[in-house]
């Protein structure tokens, strides 16, 4: 997360929202925001609906997977990553200038 | 003598993730949900479709609060 807010200043430039989203309390997850310095809102998918409904619960560790999506203003996916690939934003943070200036 | 180490390739274990890919594909459309954040006073409600339009959404699901990325 820490890595996105690093980029938020691109990623708004590029008109891009970022949420975070995990399986933890709202109560929790702002702890965690103020702790690692997020401003941008982490989502809490208590029960996990949301993350089953993206394919991403993971039974053995009771968790989401780790992944990015990067959805477009049509509602429709432009770019994935997963897993270990969803820790470096850097990709992710190119596609939306890149898609900023395809616009 | 030396000892001779083969190198027994990736290390099994902890960092295994699940290998298939998740369901979603690029071009689909993402699935709409409503999601709750609190921001210090009050829990508030985000619509992933309230971006429509407007803005591209970067949605990051991660695994724990309070585990590094």
């Amino acid at each position: 997360m820490k890595n996105f807010q690093q980029n938020l200043q691109k990623l708004e430039a590029s008109d891009t929202q970022v949420l975070g989203v995990s399986m933890d309390s709202p109560f929790a997850n702002k702890a965690f925001a103020d702790q690692i310095g997020v401003t941008f809102p982490l989502l809490s998918d208590w029960g996990g609906d949301v993350t089953r409904k993206y394919g991403l619960y993971v039974d053995k560790y009771k968790a989401a997977r780790r992944v990015n999506f990067l959805i477009g203003k049509d509602g429709k996916i432009l770019e994935m990553q997963v897993d270990k690939e969803a820790i470096d934003p850097t990709k992710i943070v190119a596609a939306c200038e890149r898609h900023k200036l395809n616009r | 003598m030396a000892a001779v180490i083969l190198g027994s390739g990736t290390p099994r274990g902890f960092a295994q993730a699940p290998a298939n890919p998740p369901q979603l594909k690029v071009g689909e459309e993402a699935p709409d949900f409503k999601l709750q954040y609190f921001d210090g006073t009050d829990l508030k409600d985000i619509h992933l479709s309230q971006f429509r339009g407007k803005k591209n959404v970067i949605v990051a699901f991660y695994i724990f609060a309070f585990t590094g990325g």
